[in-house]
């Protein structure tokens, strides 16, 4: 099985170090959370991963496929996608539209092949079209295929962006605070759509601060703290670290 | 093909027919005339739409690449007898490679610098076209050929044009609906979305912008025969900031718009006396109105008002993920 590994990457902006040396590995079919107070480096590492943030020292790696120097297209290509922290969305075009997007990597004809819409053009959009609604169904937005992306509550964005990276046919999917702004409910059923990804095989890497759902639904569990990894393990040995609970959970 | 999709394609074919019959029901050859203006505009309209409306890069500088078409056509084919057909193409051939010279260096740059490159672009091609006054005949111009029979008439000139305005356009509505389209939307309202799934967000910049100096270099050929003689005078830095201003009236992401916005801006002041008096401020009013009023332009508009006359959606909104489902689902895509 080949993991998504960050291999004691450093990150530095200006004189200041944000990333110390962390190590860290996403199996395929687990999902590893990442938490740490505010400012302790869980976004930076996970910017690193997609390639948006060189890495200083150290290593990005699928298996044994070195990805230090992939642009964040390259790493799309190679199956990671992501969410954002804030859903970025485009606000004008459907939902159906929207998670089409993911496809993207798929489209394998040139500007005048779509000019000219070739067959070969439209059997791509079409198997693309069935493949997007067939993800948005399974997450529950069925009934809002036509909707234009800018009239979504919070929620809907959240899932939609968690589509758009599924349509991306990823080995990894990292999500940067989704559970951020949901309600109790919409962060049970949240949990649903990750323990679905992992059961499909999915490495999933789960940045968030809601540290009861972590721990309900992690495998493993890193802490980073001021740019270093404090602990690593079991939900259940992370809980309970001393210094845990003494930088971040409090007791 | 659904009922829904039928009806627009119905309407586009009744538009075309009413735009095929024109001469035969024009009041007067002036507004044969106006109709090719109309045609030749819109061909680089249409171009640099999904330049500007759909990719979101704001291309001002457009009359350069209208006016190396227009030079090109007159010299290959008024003053070395090539045939009219093939200067036609190597009119659009070489607006296109204007269009990689000036994307390659400036597409890099963020939105107003790369304004700022197209405009200085349309500013030293007026200068190069007086300058080298050998070639282009300098302010005095050049006369430009027709093309031949059957399209020599105004009538038959007006068709030829039509034909590869609607040939341009069903490129751009190509282009528009399919991933490409989409990924040109994700490019302009959310880059970082678009590279995180994948999208080469620079290539793509560049592969339409070299279209849209295709289709100004075919603009400027059909307009530079149309109008029989060129000088630098017609190639005025503000036809440019015409263009543009006919896709923002027009609205972005849109073909419809953009197309109604070109059509109007050009016949209004030449219908309406009055207004051609005002010449530049009617635009300047024109484009203050729609950007206060109706800030994502005339076609939204329509948009707006065919959303109200559909029926409100009635399904019960409850988020509810299906897992037996989404995992068929991500099973399925799954790669062999």
């Amino acid at each position: 099985m080949t993991a998504l590994v960050a291999d004691g990457v450093t990150k530095r902006f200006g004189g200041l170090t944000a990333l110390a040396a962390v190590s860290l590995d996403v199996q395929p079919g687990e999902v590893h959370g990442l938490i740490g107070p505010n400012g302790s480096g869980k976004t930076t590492l996970l910017n690193m991963l997609c390639g948006y943030y060189p890495v200083d020292e150290g290593a990005v790696r699928i298996g044994e496929e070195d990805l230090s120097r992939a642009s964040v297209q390259r790493r799309a290509a190679v199956g990671i996608a992501r969410t954002f922290q804030k859903p970025r969305l485009l606000p004008t075009q459907t939902v159906l539209e929207n998670a089409m997007l993911g496809g993207w990597r798929d489209t394998r004809t040139g500007f005048l092949a779509a000019a000219l819409s070739m067959p070969r053009v439209r059997a791509e959009q079409r198997e693309l079209r069935d493949r997007a609604q067939a993800v948005l169904e399974g997450l529950g937005l069925g009934y809002a295929l036509k909707r234009r992306a800018q009239l979504l509550d919070h929620a809907e964005s959240r899932f939609l962006e968690i589509g758009r990276a599924l349509v991306l046919r990823p080995r990894f999917v990292l999500l940067d605070e989704p559970a951020g702004g949901l309600t109790g409910a919409e962060i049970e059923r949240l949990g649903i759509v990750i323990r679905t990804l992992r059961d499909c095989g999915i490495g999933v890497l789960l940045v968030e601060h809601h540290t009861e759902f972590v721990f309900g639904i992690c495998d493993r569990v890193t802490t980073l703290n001021l740019g270093r990894m404090i602990r690593h393990g079991t939900p259940h040995e992370v809980r309970h670290d001393p210094e845990v609970i003494r930088v971040y959970l409090g007791s | 093909m659904s009922g829904t999709s039928l009806r627009p394609m119905a309407g586009s074919v009744a538009v075309l027919v009413a735009l095929a019959t024109l001469p035969w029901w024009a009041g007067d050859q002036y507004q044969i005339h106006l109709a090719a203006l109309i045609a030749a505009w819109w061909i680089l309209v249409a171009g640099l739409n999904l330049v500007v409306g759909f990719g979101g890069q704001l291309s001002i500088g457009h009359v350069g690449l209208l006016a190396i078409g227009a030079y090109a056509f007159a010299i290959l084919a008024g003053r070395h007898d090539w045939s009219p057909w093939i200067a036609l193409a190597a009119s659009g051939g070489l607006g296109g490679v204007c269009g990689l010279l000036l994307g390659l260096p400036s597409l890099r740059l963020p939105g107003f610098y790369f304004a700022m490159a197209t405009m200085a672009f349309a500013l030293i091609v007026a200068e190069l076209v007086l300058a080298l006054g050998d070639l282009t005949g300098g302010g005095v111009g050049l006369s430009v050929p027709g093309f031949p029979e059957p399209f020599e008439s105004p009538a038959g000139h007006y068709l030829l044009m039509l034909g590869i305005a609607t040939i341009i356009t069903w490129c751009a509505w190509n282009v528009a609906r399919f991933p490409w389209g989409r990924a040109l939307v994700a490019i302009r309202d959310n880059p970082v979305a678009a590279e995180s799934v994948g999208v080469p967000v620079f290539r793509m910049k560049l592969a339409v912008f070299v279209a849209s100096g295709v289709t100004a270099g075919l603009a400027g050929a059909l307009f530079a025969s149309l109008q029989s003689y060129i000088t630098p005078d017609t190639f005025v830095f503000e036809l440019g900031l015409f263009f543009f201003v006919c896709i923002i009236i027009g609205g972005r992401g849109s073909i419809a718009g953009p197309l109604a916005g070109t059509a109007i801006l050009t016949a209004l002041p030449e219908l309406v006396a009055p207004l051609a008096k005002l010449g530049t401020l009617f635009y300047g009013l024109l484009l203050l109105a729609v950007v206060l009023l109706v800030p994502e332009g005339i076609g939204r508009l329509f948009q707006v008002i065919l959303e109200r006359l559909r029926p409100r959606e009635t399904a019960s909104p409850v988020l509810e993920p299906d897992a037996a489902r989404l995992a068929a689902a991500i099973r399925r895509q799954e790669r062999p």
